[in-house]
């Protein structure tokens, strides 16, 4: 069993600056966790105080029910990889890989036996006797991990692995990487500043801002369930687009949103739940995320006019940034693969156009605590 | 005179800008002296605050502590023990033992002394036995100093081992009421391997360091307060003795010394040579070495390898030797003379160490021929570093040759050796080698002389020292005076100029 | 509407270039052949000429050679007073044109700088007549002056064909395009420039190098002066022997370099691990006195290292570590303080990263582990450094050396016991044996140095420049 269990850690450098405020998470056994967030959001910290190489100021750390505050890394029966790889360039690959076996004073055919399997799995064994500044940057990823790999520890931390590397290698070790989770079949801790990664590769993620967590949630969770504003514009590429406008109950007692002087009206459940908590009228913070706004051809009630500024053409989609009547941006993501090449062919900047949406895509946040309305404190 | 907005301060015309940054750089004088005197109070403040803090929980700690912290106060080490940490008990148990018995055999008879440095010199008897006069020592100041100053550490060394002692026990206390486990003997051990392996690493450098430099450095300045000289030394012949202020008034007096120069005039002149000397040595081979090293790394110069070793190799021999005989190279007598001799372009040989200006301009240029290697060796590392594309962009730009070196390697070389420059300039004013090697410090300023034995015209702080402590009189306490002063130069100087570097101030424009 | 540039001052410097140098060359030839045949009518016309631009002073008519001297010192006059104020008309010129490039000073300056320089030589012809001179000291005035003179025409002729060849660019560029090339404002083409800037820095180079090496090939000249063993004033040997050498073998002189290897070799070990383990925990650890560690060790250093010279000398001398046992002595002087130098070895650990330090904790290594394992065996050129100037030092050291061995020849090192050689009542007897002495002692320090310099200069640049 390995689960990890944070309670109440904080982290607080020369007794003033917080870098992480009271933080508190059970990550289970075998579960990959990814902490997600923008420079300086504290992630990063967080996982060096699981490692050990860091002092916890605050709370606790439990590794399988163990609490390790105390405990040094090498203690911690943890493996890491670092941003950078970190790999000692005076020895040969076989020897970094060796390095922690050799340490523990394991004889020499069972390190052989680690380290060669370790190197199949990878796909590395050609480049054993190289040394670093030989290899790639894909294949020091790879003895990086290969490193961390044969410890055979009970949570393998990774921080920011993939960020030095150009887009189309990230994109081929992300999928590894889940390759190799099934393989290792260990619990992950996996910090990243990009979304994506954290979407593709997470059981469960955890998003982070100045030390707090913000929210944490499966994939599927943090997408269609954002809690707070930041988290909603945070995950989903292009960021969801938010609306300052009003929520009122309209004539027919349904609830109803006015953005840019047109009147939308919350259809579907949203209605039901609005209708349940009893909303209030008022300001309210309003968010659709681009691929759930539609065109449409004529207005009427329920359509915002909007003129096109730029086309940007993506290959499956357009991405149509418009702006309304007050000069609001927003984004619209529209397939090509239906579209009609003369409509397609109109979409030119300057062009007046008509966008709609249900209420089941829209998003709803206080103004002033810029918590999701519709999701329940806990 | 008000602070101009970035907008306005653009309009202005170069005299304009030159007079604005002008005196508003002397009108940052007074506020930036205020803020260097409230940092200093600050300080102050800081250290008398954390000696309270100190006193404060040695207090708190008695108060709230049981009984094995209680007797710990008394005993040292006894917390330690009866929590079960054998081995840090047993230390500071014998610490505490050995400092006791040191103090009554030795420490208490030293420290009593030292008041007075001793008060029996050395007396001649008539020994009848003998049938002469025989001397018997008595006192040794000097080594009532030297123990007594040994004392005195070892006085502070227990303090601080006793406060540590009475800090542990607060901690054990604190680790046992939350329930856990005290480290034992093993664990220390494992940990000075391991955490506090700096602290294994530094323990025999810094005692050398204590023993050797720092205890040295005290007694000296003590000395400053003595009259130890060759004819006090304090054992065979007169014991010496404190004399308070006495010598600094000597140093800093105006009146005539021995029939001569004052001390003080003495002192001023030797001084401002010093500062001369070093601003020309420190910056004639900082430019001339980045001259060297930019010519020998222009593209186009063929064998750049074979220029730099040549002039690399003239730091390997050793200075004794280049300096000797370059210093006989331009004697009277000399090659140098000899050669325009037969050349017939003289008629008497050159006074290159005779007359005062020409002994220390060819100071200053042989100091040149033995610096620049170093230097060049410096700037050519820099500026490899310096970006290649920065250059490109300025030749884009249109900048010439010229107006390059000023505005991108120039500050650049600058940034990056600024805190070069002040050593060096330090080192320069206490560079003895050169100038005793060359020439002993003359020609003899015979107005300086009469004050301190033989003072010449090219003699630095250092050498003016190092006559005085060999000279017939060995008036060690005036060498430490000097000693002290020249201390006093070099802090202030470090000071200011610390604090105006560039590479303080604007430590991100680099980066 | 574009002129065309003119020929004329390019051609016109080239013929001075030139005429010069036939100057120069027939005036030798002619000094040659009239040493070879004793009278010629030319060489009594040169004497006439010459007693009349010399009359006021008193000269030896015997001495053609006087004659032909101040003749080549007229003619230097003429040139240099026309280079003189054509150089001061083209800076003129260039400043009254608020030139930007610099370039275009370098020609006015150059002549200015060659017409003061004969102006010199007219100023020596002058006073050749005053003073005294001796043959050989003649003709190397005459070749002195020679070369000047071809040096100028050689430069004239430089330029002349560089301006040429400018001119003619531009010319073919006005008559194929209609336009003036682009580079108008370069006084000369770039691959001329660069020729004579790359000729320029060579010659100085060569000249810097011979400077630098003189005093050295002096020592070693006079290492093997056999004639006398006092101070002269030449320093071609007469007689060359290897006499100093062996002399130096019946001296102290091997006794005094045993002593000096020894302690180079036992500080270099010591020294180097010292500073090491400082300047490693200095960089690598983080605890809490570690700035007013710092900052103290700084403070200590202002002092002057002299000061504690006189006290260790007397703990010294308690222990018995002086005089004729001054090298143990010297040793613990040496070891004890070498933590202060941690300064540049502690800028060469800064560059190591951290995170290879944290990866090999993870991967469970003691902090004595990571030092030994890791760091160690990458900083291979700082340990280098370290040990390279730790050898190094001893065998210059001549303040503490000199004090703590107090005139004991046994305890001397190197340093001080050569020197003793250069006080006054030795150095008449001692002097080419100290030059021995001395290259005895650089030349195997030299190599060694030369060997590693490598890591010399990493170390130097590396780690005393980032701190």
């Amino acid at each position: 069993m390995a689960s990890v269990k944070l309670t109440n850690v904080k982290k607080i450098y020369d007794k003033k600056v917080v870098a992480v405020h009271d933080f508190n998470l059970e990550i289970k056994d075998k579960e990959f966790v990814v902490f997600v967030g923008p420079s300086g959001c504290g992630k990063s910290t967080t996982l060096r105080m699981i490692a050990g190489l860091e002092d916890i100021s605050e709370g606790t750390i439990e590794i399988d029910g163990e609490v390790v505050n105390d405990l040094q890394p090498k203690d911690r029966n943890i493996a890491m990889v670092f941003q950078n790889y970190a790999l000692y360039p005076h020895m040969t690959v076989y020897d970094n890989i060796a390095f922690s076996l050799r340490l523990q004073k394991l004889p020499e055919d069972v390190i052989y036996n680690k380290v060669t399997n370790a190197a199949e799995i990878l796909g590395i064994t050609d480049y054993l006797m190289r040394k670093p500044r030989a290899l790639s940057g894909g294949q020091r990823q790879r003895v990086a991990i290969g490193r961390a790999m044969v410890r055979d520890s009970k949570v393998f931390l990774m921080d920011e692995p993939l960020s030095n590397l150009d887009a189309k290698l990230r994109n081929q070790m992300r999928a590894e990487i889940i390759l190799l989770r099934q393989k290792l079949d260990t619990t992950f801790v996996y910090v990243t500043h990009d979304q994506t990664e954290a979407m593709t590769l997470g059981d469960r993620i955890v998003i982070m801002k100045d030390g707090y967590i913000m929210q944490v949630g499966t994939p599927t969770q943090v997408f269609e369930m954002p809690e707070n504003l930041f988290v909603a514009e945070f995950i989903g590429a292009p960021k969801m687009n938010i609306m300052r406008t009003n929520l009122r109950r309209n004539m027919n007692g349904n609830y109803c949103v006015t953005p840019f002087g047109s009147e939308i009206e919350v259809t579907g459940f949203k209605n039901e739940e609005l209708k349940a908590l009893n909303a209030r009228d008022g300001e309210i913070i309003l968010g659709v995320r681009p691929e759930h706004i539609t065109l449409t051809e004529n207005g009427g009630p329920n359509t915002i006019p909007v003129t096109l500024e730029v086309n940007e053409m993506m290959g499956s989609e357009l991405h149509l940034h418009v702006y309304t009547e007050d000069g609001t941006r927003i984004i619209v993501r529209v397939p090509t693969v239906d579209l009609d090449p003369e409509k397609r062919c109109s979409l030119v900047s300057g062009k007046k156009l008509n966008i709609t949406f249900t209420g089941k895509v829209m998003h709803f946040f206080d103004p002033k605590t810029e918590r999701n309305i519709l999701v329940k404190e806990d | 005179m008000r602070k101009y907005s970035d907008v306005e301060y653009l309009k202005l015309s170069k005299s304009k800008r030159f007079l604005y940054r002008f005196l508003s750089f002397f009108a940052g004088i007074p506020g930036a002296v205020w803020g260097f005197i409230k940092k200093i109070g600050l300080a102050v403040k800081g250290g008398v605050s954390a000696v309270g803090n100190e006193f404060k929980d040695v207090f708190t700690t008695f108060k709230n502590g049981d009984w094995k912290t209680r007797l710990s106060y008394l005993i040292m080490g006894f917390g330690c023990l009866a929590r079960g940490q054998i081995l840090r008990g047993l230390l500071f148990l014998l610490f505490e033992i050995v400092f006791i018995i040191y103090m009554v055999v030795a420490g208490a008879h030293w420290l009593s002394l030292l008041p007075t440095l001793g008060t029996k010199g050395p007396s001649v008897e008539y020994n009848a036995v003998y049938d002469q006069y025989v001397t018997t020592y008595n006192d040794n100041s000097f080594k009532i100093l030297l123990y007594g100053v040994l004392t005195i550490f070892f006085i502070i060394a227990f303090i601080y081992t006793w406060r540590v002692n009475v800090k542990q026990n607060r901690i054990a206390e604190g680790i046992l009421k939350s329930g856990k486990k005290l480290k034992s003997g093993r664990d220390d051990l494992r940990s000075l391997v391991d955490d506090n392996f700096h602290k294994t690493l530094l323990a025999l450098p810094l005692t050398g360091i204590i023993i050797f430099t720092v205890l040295p450095i005290v007694f000296m300045i003590l000395v400053a307060f003595t009259n130890y000289d060759g004819s006090h030394d304090g054992y065979y012949n007169n014991l010496f003795t404190w004399v308070g202020l006495d010598n600094f008034n000597t140093m800093l007096s105006w009146e005539a010394a021995g029939g001569g120069q004052s001390y003080a005039a003495t002192f001023g002149e030797i001084l401002s040579w010093t500062l001369i000397w070093a601003f020309f040595a420190t910056f004639s081979n900082y430019f001339l070495g980045m001259l060297v090293a930019m010519m020998i790394n222009k593209k186009g110069v063929y064998l750049k390898k074979v220029w730099r070793t040549i002039l690399v190799m003239t730091i390997a021999i050793p200075q004794f030797i280049s300096l000797l005989y370059v210093s006989k190279m331009f004697a009277k007598n000399g090659i140098v003379n000899g050669a325009l001799l037969d050349l017939n372009l003289i008629t008497k040989p050159l006074p290159f160490w005779e007359k005062a200006g020409w002994a220390r301009v060819m100071v200053i240029l042989i100091n040149i021929w033995i610096g620049i290697p170093y230097l060049m060796l410096i700037a050519t590392g820099i500026l490899m570093n310096i970006p290649a594309d920065l250059y490109e962009s300025a030749k884009i730009d249109g900048a010439s040759g010229w107006q390059q070196y000023r505005k991108i390697t120039l500050p650049y070389m600058l940034f990056v050796t600024g805190p070069y420059l002040l050593t060096s300039f330090t080192s320069n004013m206490n560079n003895f080698n050169v100038i005793y090697l060359l020439t002993g410090g003359a020609p003899t300023n015979s107005a300086a002389s009469t004050a301190a034995g033989s003072v010449g015209y090219t003699d630095l702080l250092i050498t003016w020292l190092f006559k005085i402590t060999t000279g017939p009189e060995a008036q060690y306490y005036m060498a430490s005076v000097v000693g002290i002063m020249v201390f006093v130069v070099v802090a202030v100087i470090s000071l200011i100029v610390y604090n105006l570097l560039p590479s303080v101030k604007n430590e991100e424009d680099f980066q | 509407m574009n002129k065309k540039k003119s020929y004329s001052p390019a051609l016109v410097s080239i013929l001075i270039g030139v005429v010069l140098c036939g100057l120069v060359f027939g005036l030798l030839f002619l000094v040659r052949n009239t040493l070879k045949a004793n009278d010629t009518g030319i060489v009594q016309m040169a004497q006439t000429i010459g007693r009349k631009i010399v009359d006021p002073y008193p000269i030896n008519p015997d001495h053609i050679g006087a004659v032909l001297l101040s003749l080549l010192g007229a003619i230097m006059l003429v040139v240099g007073a026309a280079l003189i104020i054509s150089g001061i008309a083209k800076l003129f010129e260039a400043i009254a044109e608020n030139e930007r490039n610099m370039m275009s000073y370098v020609p006015g300056a150059l002549m200015l700088l060659c017409g003061a320089v004969i102006a010199y030589g007219f100023a020596k012809a002058l006073l050749l007549g005053v003073t005294r001179f001796s043959t050989e000291g003649m003709y190397v005035h005459l070749f002195i002056d020679a070369g000047i003179l071809l040096i100028i025409a050689a430069l004239l002729i430089g330029m002349g064909c560089s301006r040429l060849v400018r001119a003619q660019k531009y010319n073919r560029s006005v008559k194929i395009y209609g336009m003036p090339p682009a580079d108008v404002n370069r006084s000369m083409g770039l691959k001329a420039s660069n020729l004579i800037s790359g000729i320029g820095i060579h010659t100085l180079l060569v000249i810097m190098s011979v400077v630098w090496l003189i005093p050295f090939v002096c020592i070693i000249l006079q290492s093997f002066r056999v004639e006398t063993a006092m101070p002269v004033g030449y320093v071609l040997p007469k007689t060359w022997g290897f006499g100093n050498y062996t002399g130096l073998l019946k001296t102290d002189f091997p006794k005094w370099y045993l002593n000096t290897f020894i302690m180079a070799l036992v500080v270099a070990v010591l020294q180097t691990i010292i500073v090491l383990c400082m300047s490693y925990v200095l960089s690598r650890f983080r605890f809490k006195m570690r700035k007013p560690l710092m900052s103290f060790m700084l403070i200590l250093g202002m002092f002057p290292g002299m000061l504690t010279m006189i006290i260790l000398y007397r703990v010294l001398k308690d222990l018995g570590l002086t005089q004729a046992n001054a090298v143990p002595g010297l040793i613990l002087v040496y070891i004890a303080s070498s933590g202060m130098g941690y300064y540049v070895s502690k800028g060469f650990f800064d560059t190591i990263p951290k995170s290879l330090d944290e990866a090999a904790c993870m991967d469970g290594a003691t902090k004595a582990q990571v030092l030994f394992r890791i760091i160690l065996p990458l900083a291979k050129p700082i340990v280098i450094y370290t040990i390279l100037t730790a050898f190094m030092a001893p065998w210059g050291d001549f303040v503490f050396a000199r004090y703590i061995s107090m005139n004991t020849s046994a305890g001397m090192n190197v340093a001080v016991g050569l020197n003793s050689w250069l006080s006054l009542d030795q150095i008449n007897s001692h002097y080419t044996m100290f030059c021995a002495g001395g290259v005895v002692v650089a030349i195997p320090v030299t190599i060694l140095f030369l060997c590693l310099q490598r890591y010399y200069v990493e170390g130097v640049t590396g780690g005393a420049v980032k701190g």
